[in-house]
This record gives structure tokens, C-alpha cells and sequence, in this order.
């Protein structure tokens, strides 16, 4: 794993949402370090809080409904504990975001330039020219190619790819030493995606930014991660860098979401489904394994009574301990038969 | 004979401007491309977003009208062709033919009850009693895998998984020939994908469908599809069955498709994008080799019996 230094780090960090009377937390207790020049992938369904994730870094959840417990250093300083106002001050110019969906992310009544230049003129004590020249720079190092005429752009002219390029444009323009790229590629086609994902990779390297990069996709993550956190029902189930997680998956979820995928390699005729569904915030349950449920044919002694992210060999994490007698209907099938 | 042969559909939409909003020129969203589909079979349609995929399903099922060509869908011993009939006698066949949508959370009427949304197509095509009809409507239901009790809810107590499969019981509940899904699960999470991919596969063997499967997901196509059509602006670049795309690609845009998928292996990450620059450096270079004098794509030759590609 890349030694940098510790940028980010999360510390017990609960975000709580209020239902009715009651605050229900979509991120439970998670802990997490993203060091300079590393790419963190958190992967996981809908609905396992990793969107509600970025926001409680960024602090972008509505103020009212909204609880935030623990810790979010930033060079040592706790992000939880700021003001709107010294809030602002990080925003942008310490911590980048990118968001999913380009064509909401941006001002369809802003020019292009100006978008870009909104950070700017917050952060750094530049001349219009100057930002106007940078801002031109900005563009033709994301990919695109008439910087100068896309300046004066709208959003509406640009197409899907290039409005997420003025998108991570818009977050690089300060030179923010965190990324958190919140499915940057989901709303992209393939070659637009790889051209996208190539591109983060590059300024990456140049720039030694640490990354957060929300996705589901595990082709996205295989690309681009080096330290990869797998996300279920708010907490982290399976921590590990990015070869040991995909040549030794531990965790029976994160060996489930590989499974259920379509590979070219074994072309099997049907998928691995995952029983049961996402269970919804206010019905998430508190006590034990969480993923027990959707895997009912594992014993209930294999799981721990309040299950812990153990290290289980060398910077690998896996929490609970049903992963050890766990095997999928289908193997547990094959095992039988071979000892009877 | 195919169960559905499409033959030089072209579709053009005007572009009007001026005072007088006469027609300057056309945007040829789908500009002549022919294949077909046998019974049972699952054909993919693959391309990027404005290559005509979508449009090329609407027309067939016809949400869209189409400028030129035919669409022959077996009956019997004969063709049809569907552009040329009258509404009245198009009704016939438009029971052989049911969509399934993008995403289900728009594509069911919120104010409606499963069991209504179920009932439409039905009421459309046949009469039946009450009785009948809940029989019917249990039947489709039981058959995606949702019980009786869902009858009476509203689409917004599934979860995404299942609505989807409502869309499905919908399409199935009138025993269609052809579904045409447009991009069916990639609104969904990837173990409700699986869910969804599943059971379209065993309702084919059930009941000998044939699909049109439109997608931009090559590894979906890849699991689904026993031939595919690779689709770019409005032509078909490359067809063949899926050993043919997948293992053979000749066509310089397949290629680059088939490049810009993610590889699920980090190991090989560099050795990736060192093929994708390659491919996109070629792609950017040869680009005009694929286009005739009149800037077409074009037609397709054979180079065997299964495999056909867009070169001069």
C-alpha cells in the first residue's frame, strides 16, 4: 500500500436522518484513512450510505434533519465541528467534489467559464484575465477540445461526456488536495467512461490528490482503486487493497456482488442472486451481522453477536466472522455430496 | 423463416427552420439497417447513447414512425409487414409485440394499482370476465415471481427489482412473441441485474420468446445474446453471433467498444490502458476509412456465414 501522508481521516463517524421523531443512521460508526496520492473505493448498493458519506465529509446534508457523531480530520482538523463560514474556506479549495449526475451539477443559466471561476474567485486572489486564462487551461487539460470556445459554452451545448469534463474541471480548479468523486462515470457510455476514468488517473498522478471514488461498479473500481472499502447497510464489511480484495474476496457480501456479476470467463447460465433486498433505513437491523438475513442458509452461530472489522491477515479487513463457514447454496451443495 | 425481419428501416426526423418552417435537412436517427430475429432467439442491439438503438425498437413496436423500409413479422406461413398496414389491421399484431422499459420508476402510472396496470393490456386485446381477468392477472404475477397480495398495491411499495418485473408481468400477460427490452436493468443494483437477467432467461425457455435486447452494457449482451448488432450513427457496423463480437471484432468501432470496457482484473490495468490508447489512436486515424464518399457507413458484407462487417 502507498505510504503518503494521512489526509483524510474518518473516526467513528455516525450520520444520522430524522424520520418522524426518530434520527435512523445511514452511516454507522465508520472509521477510514485516505492518504495523499491514494484512490479509496467505496463500493456497495443503493442505499448503503456511501453517497451519505461523501455528503457528511463535504457537510452538504440539509442542517435541520441531519445528525453528524464523530470525527472527520483534515490535516488534524475536525470538519464536523466547523461553521458554514469556515466550512466554506474547505470547500473547494481543500476538497473537491464531482458529482454523478452532470447535467444537474451544473448552472444551466452559467457560462461554463464562470462556473469554473465561482471557486476561484472564493479562494484564490487571482485578476479576472488570470482566471480567465487559468480557467482555459483548466479546460484543455480535461480532454477538451476547443477551450477557448467552450468558455463562453452553456452547459446545454456541451454533450454528456464533456459536461462531467467541465464537471471535474469545476472541482480541480482550486487544486484541492481530496477528490470525492460521487459515481463520477455512472451516467456515461463505456468509452466515454474509460476516457473519463483515464483521465482522473492522469491528473491524479500529477497532482498526487487523494481520492474518494463512490461507485458500484466494480470494473470502475478494478481500474482505478488502490485501497478498496466495501459498503453494507452503513457500515464497512470488507477493507482491504485493491489485488487482495479481487484475487481473495472474504466477506459473503462482497464474494456475492462479485458472483452476481456477468463475466465473459465462466459464461454460467444463471447469475448469483443475492436473497432478500437492500433493507431500508428505518428497518436496517441493529444487533448482530447485518447481512445474516440474506444469506438464511448460514448457520446463526457463525455469526458474531455485535461483529468488528478484524484484521484477518496482513492490512485486511472483514467484518464478523460468518465469512469462515460461509460458502454459497451452490458449493455447499457440491461439498455435501462429496461427503456423502 | 425469422419471426421478425427488419429490412432498410430508416427513420429521419426534420429539422425545420426559417419563417415558413420548412424542412432544411433531416437527422437520420436510424439510416437503413436490416437484420433478423428467429423464434427463441435474443438478439442485442449495442451502441452508444444517439446511435439509434432505442429508436430502432420504438419503430418496430411502432412508438415511432418510420420513414422507409419494412418490418416483417411472421404469421403463419407468411410475412407481414407492419409499416405498410391499417391501424385496424395492425391491432392484430400488436399483442406478438411488448416492450419493456429503462427504468421502472417512471414507466408505471403511479396512481394506478398493479392489478390495473396488469389489466390494460389485457382489457386492449381480449374480453374477459372478472373472474377470468383475476386469474389471468395472478397467473402473470405468479409467474415473475410476486403473489396474489400485490394485486391491490401501488407501484411505489416495490422496490426496484420488482418493479421492473411488474413492467415484465405486464409485457408477458397478453403471451407476446417478441419482447423488445430497451436497457432493461440498468436503472438496477447489480444483484437485482442478476435477479432480472435470470428470469428473463427462464421465461424464454418457458414460453420460446424471442427478444430484442437494447443495451450499452457489453458484458450484459455478452451474458444475454445470441447475436448481437453493433449499432453507430444510425448503421450497423458489425453483426455476428456473440463468439463472432466478442472473440473476433473487425470492425475498428467494435474494437474500441470492446476496449473501453472495464477489465474486472487490477492486475491488467496498465496493460489495458495501453490497448485503449492504442485502439483510440487508431480510431482517431482511420476514422474517414469508415465512411463512403456520401460520409455513409457502409453496408454490410459478409466475411462468414455468421459474421458481417461494415468495410469497403
Amino acid at each position: 500500500m502507498l505510504s503518503g501522508q494521512q489526509l483524510l481521516q474518518i473516526k467513528h463517524l455516525t450520520t444520522s436522518f430524522r424520520i418522524g421523531d426518530h434520527y435512523y443512521p445511514a452511516v454507522d460508526d465508520l472509521s477510514l484513512t485516505v492518504r495523499e496520492n491514494e484512490v479509496v473505493a467505496i463500493v456497495g448498493e443503493s442505499g448503503c450510505g456511501k453517497s451519505a458519506l461523501a455528503l457528511s465529509i463535504m457537510k452538504l446534508h440539509q442542517q435541520e434533519n441531519t445528525k453528524i457523531e464523530g470525527n472527520i480530520l483534515y490535516n488534524g482538523n475536525n470538519l464536523v465541528s466547523l461553521s458554514v463560514d469556515e466550512m466554506n474556506k474547505y470547500r473547494g479549495k481543500e476538497i473537491g467534489m464531482i458529482f454523478q449526475d452532470p447535467l444537474t451539477a451544473l448552472n444551466p443559466l452559467m457560462r461554463v467559464g464562470q462556473q469554473i471561476e465561482e471557486g476561484m474567485k472564493n479562494h484564490l486572489n487571482l485578476s479576472k484575465e488570470e482566471m480567465k486564462q487559468r480557467s482555459i487551461n483548466l479546460l484543455a487539460k480535461v480532454g477538451i477540445p476547443n477551450p477557448e470556445r467552450t468558455y463562453y459554452q452553456y452547459p446545454h451545448e456541451l454533450s454528456g461526456g464533456m459536461r462531467q469534463r467541465v464537471v471535474i474541471a469545476t472541482a480541480i480548479a482550486c487544486e484541492p488536495k481530496l477528490l470525492i468523486a460521487d459515481e463520477p462515470t455512472t451516467a456515461l457510455d463505456v468509452t466515454i467512461q474509460a476516457q473519463i476514468l483515464d483521465l482522473l488517473r492522469d491528473m491524479q498522478k500529477e497532482m498526487k490528490t487523494g481520492i474518494i471514488l463512490i461507485t458500484h461498479d466494480l470494473g470502475v473500481v478494478a481500474e482505478m482503486a488502490d485501497k478498496v472499502a466495501v459498503m453494507y447497510a452503513g457500515q464497512i464489511v470488507e477493507l482491504a487493497d485493491v489485488q487482495t480484495l479481487f484475487t481473495n474476496p472474504l466477506h459473503p457480501y462482497t464474494r456475492s456482488l462479485f458472483n452476481s456479476l456477468p463475466s465473459a470467463d465462466h459464461a454460467q447460465d444463471r447469475l448469483h442472486v443475492i436473497q432478500g433486498m437492500v433493507p431500508s433505513l428505518k428497518n436496517l437491523p441493529r444487533h448482530g451481522c447485518r447481512f445474516a438475513e440474506r444469506i438464511p442458509w448460514i448457520d446463526s452461530s457463525a455469526h458474531e453477536e455485535l461483529p468488528v472489522l478484524r484484521e484477518v491477515e496482513k492490512d485486511h479487513f472483514v467484518r464478523c466472522t460468518c465469512w469462515q463457514h460461509f460458502d454459497f447454496p451452490e458449493e455447499a451443495e457440491v461439498k455435501n455430496h462429496a461427503v456423502t | 423463416m425469422p419471426l421478425l425481419k427488419v429490412e432498410d428501416l430508416k427513420v429521419y426526423y426534420p429539422i425545420r427552420s426559417g419563417f415558413f418552417r420548412t424542412v432544411k435537412d433531416y437527422v437520420r436517427a436510424v439510416n437503413g439497417i436490416s437484420f433478423a430475429i428467429k423464434e427463441g432467439e435474443t438478439y442485442g442491439l449495442v451502441g452508444e447513447s444517439g446511435c439509434g438503438k432505442t429508436t430502432t425498437g420504438r419503430t418496430i413496436i411502432g412508438l415511432n414512425k418510420a420513414t422507409s423500409g419494412h418490418v416483417y413479422l411472421q404469421d403463419g406461413e407468411q410475412q407481414v409487414d407492419l409499416l405498410n398496414l391499417k391501424r385496424s389491421e395492425f391491432r392484430k399484431y400488436r399483442s406478438d409485440l411488448q416492450m419493456i422499459f429503462q427504468d421502472p420508476y417512471s414507466s408505471l402510472n403511479p396512481k394506478k394499482r398493479v392489478k390495473d396496470i396488469i389489466l390494460e393490456p389485457l382489457r386492449n386485446f381480449e374480453h374477459l370476465t372478472p373472474n377470468e381477468e383475476e386469474e389471468r392477472i395472478v397467473e402473470a404475477l405468479e409467474k415473475v415471481g410476486l403473489g396474489r397480495d400485490s394485486m391491490y398495491k401501488y407501484p411505489h411499495q416495490f422496490s426496484g427489482g420488482q418493479r421492473q418485473r411488474i413492467g415484465i408481468a405486464r409485457s408477458l400477460v397478453i403471451s407476446p412473441r417478441l419482447i423488445i427490452a430497451d436497457e432493461p436493468v440498468s436503472a438496477l443494483d447489480v444483484s437485482v441485474q442478476a435477479q432480472v437477467l435470470n428470469f428473463m432467461k427462464e421465461i424464454q425457455k418457458e414460453f420460446n420468446l424471442s427478444y430484442l435486447f437494447i443495451s450499452h452494457d457489453l458484458g450484459i449482451i455478452r451474458h444475454m445474446c445470441d447475436r448481437i448488432g453493433i449499432m453507430y450513427n444510425g448503421r450497423l457496423v458489425e453483426e455476428g453471433t456473440t463468439e463472432d463480437i466478442f472473440n473476433n471484432p473487425q470492425h475498428l468501432y467494435t474494437k474500441r467498444l470492446l476496449s473501453a470496457i472495464p477489465n474486472i482484473d487490477p492486475q491488467k490495468r496498465l496493460e489495458n490502458k495501453k490497448f485503449r490508447d492504442r485502439i483510440e489512436e487508431d480510431f482517431k486515424k482511420n476514422f474517414r476509412t469508415f465512411f463512403d464518399e456520401n460520409g455513409r457507413i457502409y453496408d454490410l458484407k459478409p466475411i462468414s456465414e455468421t459474421h458481417s462487417v461494415a468495410i469497403p
